[in-house]
């Protein structure tokens, strides 16, 4: 039973109590959305992104036009740049709050639902998202999202400006829209098309899936809808000015899509989210998802069900759906054991263990903004790198896969292997006895004693390596 | 120029479309050792981007700001683009070609749906879980044989046990003691494939202090191949061709991943012994090609047909294969793309069947299902 603990969530911490009614601990942390757990400095998404548009620009519009005939002081400018920016530091001070939620916060569930729906609406690395914008856009419009209802998680993601940059749908134009007959397209020989990419996505990814068998014409359809909104371009911001919805892009005239109607105008793209929300097909890839995440690679219908109809019965009202899934897991918890992702089992690692972990936030907080962050400083990025399982840097928009076979290879159990050595670097000096390993083991494992052995009889050589046994350990692989 | 299918068909001898059926079955020798490297180009790689149509002023139109302004010159029907240098080096001594106007038979332009499809074989997204070379492989018998130079194991090869994958962590491992005693463990749990994989990192020889850069991979993979042990089977990544917004021409996003590409070659044949590289084969594959048509936004949509790039000693000789569908907006698929007149799947089967030295009907069987591919062992490949 005590897998559950970590199916759901990390695990349970050596000065944690173990709950006593696990299902109804885990329930309680769907209602709200507390201020997150992070005590140090949080900046907002607005503000990255002006410092994703002083790089953009400085870059772009300054130092390629000051420095175009040297090679050198380009790329020495350029790296000033980058620090002047703090394009080296945002994504792992981004890390060291989302893992710190995992591990800290009194929501823990919560924070393993956070990166579910992160990873469902993922944006993949382009351009300089990861350094700048993803954090921001999971902790502002995925997880404020998550006591809402999941049609208004999508017209906030759809309409994020993240998700619009990720897409390109600032690229769309109408065909039959104002600017289309623009004398400067003409001119340029610039015609008017659509970019398809947003469109398809919304309905692939983020809705009904492909099992609900829309044609080219619903994407092309869709896309129509969507044109006009794209973030405004300015001289001096260029593509980072906030999301809006430019009519004279919009492509006039009725569309549509799956069989129904829309008019033409700003309005269209909430409505059509509406019916796609609510489409059956929609339902059953939600809950073949969180089953996929929480349980097994191969959900069953019995799995599913429950949670179609909380999705129902809700009108998609988010906490319903988790409360549902969670059941699920719950009444599963013995027969399915799911392979953990990296990422999930490394924050198991950093909380089971107590580790330092993540970097203090008197350690984050010491960045000057114009430097080179510090080795400490960037390990959070580095890591997630390195074993593999970086949230923003997926390496395409449907995100990182939760299927067990995806995570098994040579190189991924070497990643374990070697990172659960390393973890010992973060290990706090008191817990380096007998004892603390075995608190955690009792409060993890509901056969304590058959761990215990196993780790006391092999007493490696290095400390580190008990870290190496118990961390990947198959009992520990799997919850 | 402008070449329609008739005239292409016509006046180009390297690319007649008379298929002669299935060929006479090859049968496993004793010959020397040979390998299959697939290189995976993810995100929909632009064939005509790659290999564009000689003087297509058509073309050239709805290209206009993506329109190559320097090519290397392949056939009098077909440009190289010119990060492709390795390729074009290897094509001036017979030993790389192409398959244009070719695809999986996938038409619904999902990258996601594509790539499964491309690396499983199949027709429905999602259903199969194995890849069609790791079912070669399977038929083969080449249990151990496969090397994947990515993290994941990529599900192209899966299908077969024991497949082993590079891309060094850089650091060292713990101690073997301990990886003996977590053995054990798996071995208590009945976790078999854990302890397949962890039986595999102990026996082997390659550095995990290395970096993974593809030129490190790529030499590393060139030096396995080469061992008479070594394996049979190799499998790259190059991501990025996913370019909805500023493509490039000459240079460009497209440009730096057919340099990915290239490089990955590169490497391979530097690193390789000349007996390795004479037997091997080195193909790509991708889940869709572009629109021939650019965007506003100077890129390219998800489309069909694209090109396969195919280099090594097995290639037959240097040419351009095609069964050209022509250009012309009502020959294009839905108006809008290169057509697709070669299921890539026969190009694939028919490079197992010569490298893995097995009956092409057997690999048409016991890989793809029975489904109706086109035996071109004898056109593409050495036998």
């Amino acid at each position: 039973m005590k897998n559950f603990f970590r199916k759901v969530a990390f695990g349970i911490g050596p000065n944690e109590e173990v709950p006593s009614d696990p299902l109804k601990w885990a329930l309680n942390q769907v209602n709200e959305i507390p201020d997150l757990s992070w005590q140090g400095k949080i900046y907002s998404e607005k503000e990255l992104r002006n410092h994703y548009k002083d790089w953009v620009y400085g870059d772009r519009k300054v130092l390629r036009k000051k420095y175009k005939d040297d090679k050198t002081l380009y790329k020495t400018y350029k790296d000033l740049l980058r620090h002047e920016t703090g394009q080296k530091f945002w994504e792992s001070l981004e890390i060291s709050i989302r893992h710190n939620e995992g591990i800290s916060s009194q929501n823990p569930v919560l924070a393993k639902l956070w990166m579910f729906w992160g990873n469902f609406f993922a944006i993949s690395e382009k351009d300089f998202l990861a350094n700048y914008s993803t954090g921001p856009y999971h902790r502002e419009v995925i997880r404020p999202n998550l006591n809402q209802t999941f049609e208004k998680m999508v017209y906030d993601v759809t309409t994020s400006w993240a998700m619009i940059h990720h897409l390109d749908n600032s690229e769309s134009a109408g065909p039959k829209s104002v600017t289309a007959s623009q004398e400067w397209r003409r001119r340029k020989k610039e015609p008017a098309t659509i970019n398809e990419n947003h469109a398809r996505e919304l309905l692939e990814l983020h809705t009904v899936s492909p099992k609900a068998g829309y044609t080219q014409e619903d994407v092309v359809q869709l896309a129509y809808i969507m044109t006009g909104w794209q973030h405004r371009w300015s001289k001096k911001k260029l593509e980072t000015g906030n999301v809006w919805f430019n009519s004279e892009y919009h492509q006039t005239g009725k569309k549509n899509v799956l069989g129904k109607e829309y008019k033409s105008g700003k309005k269209s793209l909430a409505v059509v989210i509406k019916d796609l929300v609510n489409h059956p097909n929609c339902r059953d890839f939600v809950a073949d998802r969180l089953c996929k995440y929480l349980i097994t690679d191969e959900p069953t219908k019995q799995m599913k069900q429950p949670i179609i109809d909380a999705f129902k019965k809700s009108d998609g009202f988010l906490p319903e759906i988790h409360k549902a899934a969670i059941k699920v897991a719950f009444e599963n918890n013995n027969k399915f054991k799911k392979f953990q992702t990296p990422e999930n089992w490394f924050i198991q690692v950093a909380k089971i263990g107590d580790l330092q972990w993540p970097p203090s936030q008197k350690t984050m907080e010491s960045y000057k903004l114009g430097t080179k962050p510090s080795k400490i400083q960037r390990t959070p990025e580095k890591i997630l790198k390195r074993i593999g399982h970086h949230p923003y840097r997926a390496k395409q928009p449907n995100g990182w896969s939760d299927l067990s076979d995806d995570w098994m290879s040579p190189e991924l159990l070497i990643r374990r292997l070697v990172y659960a050595d390393r973890s010992y670097k973060f290990s706090k000096p008191e817990n380096e006895n007998n004892e603390f390993y075995e608190k955690i083991i009792l409060k993890n494992f509901d056969q304590p004693e058959k761990i215990l052995k196993y780790l006391f009889k092999n007493m490696v050589n290095r400390k580190s390596e008990r870290n190496v046994l118990l961390f990947n350990h198959p009992e520990f692989l799997k919850a | 120029m402008k070449i329609n299918r008739r005239d292409f068909l016509k006046t180009t001898a390297l690319t007649s479309l008379y298929f002669a059926g299935f060929g006479a079955p090859t049968l496993a020798s004793d010959g020397p050792k040979k390998n299959l490297i697939v290189i995976m180009l993810r995100g929909g790689m632009d064939g005509l981007c790659a290999i564009p149509i000689k003087g297509d002023k058509n073309f050239e139109k709805l290209r206009s700001k993506i329109n190559l302004d320097r090519t290397l010159s392949l056939t009098t029907d077909f440009d190289l683009h010119p990060a492709l240098k390795t390729f074009k080096r290897l094509w001036d001594e017979n030993l790389s070609a192409a398959v244009h106007a070719t695809n999986i038979p996938y038409t619904g332009r999902s990258h996601f749906d594509g790539q499964n499809l491309m690396e499983s074989g199949g027709k429905v997204p999602y259903q199969e879980k194995t890849g069609w070379l790791g079912r070669g492989m399977k038929v083969a018998g080449l249990t151990g044989k496969g090397l994947a130079l990515a993290l994941p194991m990529p599900l192209l090869i899966r299908g077969v046990p024991m497949n082993n994958n590079y891309f060094p962590v850089g650091k060292r491992l713990p101690s073997r003691s301990t990886l003996s005693l977590i053995e054990q463990a798996y071995k208590d749990h009945d976790e078999k494939l854990l302890g397949e994989n962890l039986k595999i990192i102990m026996s082997r020889g390659l550095k995990n202090t290395s970096s993974d850069d593809s030129w490190v991979l790529a030499s590393n993979a060139g030096v396995e191949l080469s061992k008479p042990n070594g394996p049979r089977v190799a499998v790259f990544e190059v991501d990025g061709f996913d370019t909805h917004a500023a493509q490039g021409a000459t240079n460009g996003a497209h440009a730096d991943c057919l340099s990915d590409y290239d490089r990955i070659v590169n490497g391979l044949k530097q690193s390789m012994s000349k007996e390795a590289f004479n037997n091997s084969l080195i193909v790509t594959l991708t889940e869709f090609g572009r629109t021939i048509k650019q965007n506003s936004s100077n890129g390219t949509e998800h489309g069909y047909g694209s090109a396969v790039l195919m280099a090594g000693g097995l290639v037959k000789k240097a040419q351009v294969h095609a069964d050209w569908p022509g250009l012309k907006r009502k020959e294009l698929f839905e108006g809008r793309d290169l057509n697709s007149t070669i299921d890539a799947r026969s190009i694939y089967a028919s490079a197992m069947s010569t490298v893995f030295d097995l009956d092409f009907k057997r690999i048409q069987k016991d890989v793809f299902w029975g489904e109706n591919l086109q035996n071109l062992t004898d056109k593409l490949f050495k036998a």
